[in-house]
């Protein structure tokens, strides 16, 4: 176990835990921003997709 | 001869439940009762509720055979504890699930963190009430309102308490509509609750198809504890997305999401015995859980004000959206838009209220992984 059992450990996992958690998922949102990008690769049609698939 | 009559039906009673049968059944039955009367009446959650009412009920009865290693709830329990189900309750739900609203708006991303701060608030109340820090933690996860991340973190950490964490998990996600709108209505202005939301982009196929892929690497690179989850719900997503595989992803949607959800449920109310659950530590642990749901939902409503802050007029947020941060999808976002409908009719603020949803379950996820993580559980 690396935090302590006791409530300064809970408070230090808490801390720890929810920081990381707000970096991550704007990590993710990041991401997200830049998804648009994968546009310029070229379009996929939706039924085209369905039609080649039988 | 009388004798040996009375003593052969004593003996016969004493083969029945009859002889077993304590008051703690009968509150345990009444509280199933009051979860299918929920379901059915105020169609609070019924897919949820009917089957866990149901289970609690015959698992207070005692001598049901249903309950003991080898009968049927049984088996279905130990779905749950060895993580069957909870990955393919999630396989069900990525085959379900629109991500689009999530793709297309992900400034509202970070409300998926922000609005739980309730499992934190639980975890230390959890650690104050004498509970270790792994059943804190575990207690904690209930704030995530997410039932599968629920399930898994609670056995990773303190399995002997899933039957509480599972069923506060459950029962606080089917009493969303209950428990959010108070907090919301007190944390926000009329002029708040009116705010309506730009229309969103449009979301390529593209887009739609590299989603589950480009997650599906980033939760195994950087959370394996909890990767089996976000895997399952991302296959499950590009099954829906890639339109090549109709068949599978309509099976893991439909047929597959109603059977798991049979088993998730009875296996539920099978653990809700009156012996192992009318106990001290049940009623902290469900009042914890109720912290960490009101908790949440303040921080995540909170989180979306700080936000407005730093918009600029004409970009702000309707602070509604942040209590769908949540989790619990989608009664969060449904709560979301109905308490900001009831301001104005025509605010359709659902699919908006996705998107934070849906990072509400990756923040659960997040925040359950960094706990495995930092206490050394793998």
């Amino acid at each position: 176990m690396i935090v302590p059992d006791s409530i300064y450990g809970a408070v230090i996992l808490s801390i720890i835990d929810f920081l990381l958690s707000i970096l991550m998922i704007t990590g993710i949102g990041v991401v997200l921003y830049l998804f648009p990008l994968l546009n310029k690769l070229g379009k996929l049609d939706d039924q085209a997709i369905r039609n080649s698939s039988h | 001869m009388l004798d040996q009559i009375l003593g052969f039906l004593k003996a016969m009673l004493d083969q029945t439940g009859v002889s077993h049968f304590w008051w703690g059944n009968i509150v345990m039955i009444a509280i199933g009762v009051a979860m299918i009367f929920l379901a059915i009446v105020k169609k609070y959650e019924p897919l949820l509720l009917i089957g866990i009412g149901f289970a609690c009920v015959i698992s207070n009865v005692p001598g049901s055979d249903l309950i003991l290693p080898g009968g049927l709830f049984n088996y279905a329990y130990r779905g749950i504890e060895l993580l069957i189900v909870p990955p393919l309750i999630f396989f069900g739900v990525g085959a379900m699930t629109d991500f689009g609203p999530m793709i297309a708006h992900p400034k509202l991303v970070i409300l998926g963190a922000m609005a739980h701060l309730g499992i934190f608030i639980a975890l230390i109340g959890a650690k104050i009430l004498g509970f270790t820090i792994n059943e804190a933690g575990a207690i904690g996860i209930i704030g995530g309102a997410d039932g599968p991340m629920a399930v898994f973190v609670c056995v990773k950490l303190a399995s002997h308490l899933l039957p509480q964490v599972a069923v506060a998990a459950y029962s606080y996600m089917a009493l969303m509509p209950l428990i959010q709108p108070p907090v919301i209505k007190a944390l926000t202005t009329r002029e708040e609750r009116l705010i309506r939301m730009k229309q969103m982009r449009p979301v390529s196929r593209l887009e739609k198809i590299a989603f589950p892929i480009v997650i599906g690497i980033v939760v195994n690179l950087f959370f394996p504890p909890v990767a089996p989850l976000i895997t399952m719900l991302m296959l499950g997503n590009l099954f829906k997305e890639c339109l090549v595989t109709d068949r599978l992803y309509k099976t893991a949607a439909n047929d597959l999401m109603n059977v798991i959800i049979i088993i998730l449920t009875v296996g539920i109310g099978s653990t809700m015995n009156a012996t192992t659950f009318l106990t001290v530590k049940t009623i902290e642990i469900v009042a914890l859980g109720l912290i960490a749901f009101l908790g949440g939902t303040a921080s995540g409503v909170i989180g979306a004000k700080i936000m407005n802050l730093f918009l600029p007029e004409g970009e702000k947020i309707n602070p509604c959206l942040g209590s769908a941060g949540i989790a619990s999808v989608p009664i969060a976002a449904r709560v979301a838009h109905v308490v900001a409908a009831a301001e104005d009719r025509e605010n359709l603020l659902i699919y908006h209220a996705m998107g934070p949803n849906l990072a509400g379950v990756f923040g659960t996820a997040i925040s359950g992984g960094i706990m495995l993580a930092l206490l050394g559980v793998k």
